[in-house]
């Protein structure tokens, strides 16, 4: 066991060296001027604009902005997407008229709705979320519906047998069996959303990191096009371990977390 | 002595797949099946594989519903599935996400008992099927046996009138298989209630039962019906009884005949 931990703790660093070497990299073919710094501007620019970014509060800003327009949309989708997968799974009814919506609107890409969502819904953060709970909709909804539907009789009967109703089958019984394939379809939607959140404001405007990245471009400044860049896949980072963290709590009982 | 029965069942068929599936006429599991259970008879139902003993197990769950002739007990008749007649499977059918107390506990909140009599109540079964220490353990860290001990303290926590079996040994290697056996019989004199346990081991079937029925091959019936006449006590002993193995060898004649002619039908 000892060895094993030991073991990935060099893998670990050995990842670590690799990032730190391909840093090197970027750092010395600027400074060396192989690669002219307006198109890849150095590292240590980078880090320095993030960090007196981070002192005068604009990064907080813009992340704070981007982060809270990505969760909103991410958890009204949840909230939408996840009861109707589930409905799906168990009625007839509801299956029949929403399946072939969800087939159309699932492969679309939903970016190609942008114009029509300006037109209605104008440029500010209502339709920026409206966008982001669009895209994030239907892979939660899709993996929901296919998760509840493979359930397995047993537990349902079981759970009937001991005297459970119709609606606590529902809540106690189906949501729980079908929790991994749900936070499944929110680990594939988030970065969805990310990524929507981002070009929504690049088209948009209206501050947030993708907001500033353009500004950022109209100014020639490609430091702060790469400082936005940076920011992005910190965030998006940070973002995907939490939910990750929060399926290895929730799934506590599940196999796939007996690691020890 | 008229509501002296467990179990009526009369005039039952089923079929499966018939109706909207597209098939002309549906596969006939069961043809017209009368039988009469006893209060507090441990009844075996023995047959090929296909027979529709499970079905037949299902409809006094009240998990399909019945299509012709009725299904009855103590508290009328069978119209959904329900607390007094509480079921365990071969495959345990725990809820992976409880742990083994949270999975006892269950039938005993639905009854809408205070936390602490729940509690009180599920201790007791867990200790009953020897699982006492396992309390916070989640089913996927238990073994089989563990796992279908779990399942047998939930459903007897609930104190149902009717205990459904469904083959609850069939996936526990033979040792497990043996102790559980003697271990269920044991539970069932310390609490009688009526049970009907589904089974394709006839040794299995000898060796709990005070009654077994034989099932025809498809479509099923009640083909033929044995007292075993083996007395309340069954131990280590009674597997060595001149009359287990008179009787096993009886029964798996019985049994064989059918089996033989489920694989012809097969054909």
């Amino acid at each position: 066991m000892s060895t094993l931990s030991a073991l990935l703790k060099r893998e670990g660093l050995m990842q670590a060296l690799v990032l730190a070497g391909l840093a090197l990299v970027w750092e010395a073919s600027s400074r060396a001027g192989w690669v002219h710094p307006f198109l890849l501007p150095p590292l240590s620019d980078v880090l320095v604009r993030l960090f007196t970014d981070m002192q005068s509060g604009a990064v907080f800003v813009d992340l704070g902005l981007t982060l809270y327009r990505a969760l909103t949309g991410f958890v009204i989708a949840a909230v939408l997407a996840v009861p109707l997968g589930i409905l799906m799974a168990r009625k007839r009814g509801v299956q029949w008229f929403f399946d072939p919506l969800i087939s159309i609107g699932f492969p679309m890409p939903k970016i190609a709705f942008v114009p029509i969502f300006i037109l209605w819904f104008d440029i500010y953060d209502t339709s920026k979320v409206i966008m982001i709970t669009f895209s994030c909709f239907f892979p939660i909804v899709t993996a929901t519906y296919s998760g509840t539907s493979h359930i397995d009789k047993w537990p349902l009967w079981s759970a009937r047998s001991l005297g459970a109703s119709e609606n606590q089958l529902l809540r106690e019984i189906i949501l729980p069996l079908a929790a991994p394939s749900i936070l499944t379809g929110l680990q594939i939607a988030l970065p969805v959303g990310m990524i929507t959140t981002i070009v929504t404001e690049m088209l948009m405007g209206g501050s947030g990191v993708g907001g500033a990245m353009i500004a950022a471009g109209r100014f020639a400044d490609s430091v702060g096009v790469f400082a936005g860049i940076m920011e992005i896949a910190i965030l998006g980072m940070v973002v995907i371990r939490a939910l990750d963290r929060l399926r290895a709590r929730l799934l506590v009982w599940h196999p796939e977390n007996r690691a020890h | 002595m008229t509501a002296d029965f467990g179990i009526k069942i009369e005039g039952v068929s089923h079929a499966y797949g018939g109706g909207q599936s597209g098939l002309a006429s549906g596969t006939l599991a069961l043809k017209q099946t009368d039988l009469l259970i006893g209060h507090h008879e441990f009844h075996a139902l023995l047959g090929p594989s296909g027979c529709g003993k499970s079905t037949l197990l299902y409809l006094i769950g009240g998990f399909i519903p019945v299509q012709t002739g009725s299904i009855s007990t103590q508290k009328g008749p069978v119209t959904a599935p329900g607390p007094d007649r509480s079921i365990v499977f071969q495959n345990f059918a725990l809820f992976p996400w409880k742990t083994v107390l949270e999975n006892v506990m269950y039938g005993l909140q639905k009854k809408g008992l205070p936390e602490a009599e729940c509690r009180e109540i599920a201790q007791a079964h867990i200790k009953l099927v020897q699982l006492g220490g396992f309390e916070q353990a989640y089913p996927s860290q238990l073994s089989g046996g563990m796992q279908q001990r779990a399942a047998i303290a939930r459903t007897l926590a609930v104190d149902p009138d009717i205990l459904l079996m469904d083959e609850p040994f069939g996936a526990l290697d033979a040792q497990t298989r043996r102790v559980m056996q003697e271990e269920l019989r044991m539970i069932w004199k310390k609490r009688p209630k009526t049970v009907v346990f589904v089974t394709h081991d006839v040794h299995e079937a000898v060796f709990l039962a005070d009654r077994i029925s034989i099932m025809s091959a498809r479509p099923g019936r009640i083909e033929h019906q044995i007292d075993t006449g083996l007395g309340p006590e069954r131990d280590e002993s009674t597997l060595t009884d001149r009359r287990f193995v008179e009787l096993g060898e009886q029964i798996w004649r019985l049994v064989r005949e059918q089996a033989v002619l489920a694989s012809r039908g097969g054909l």
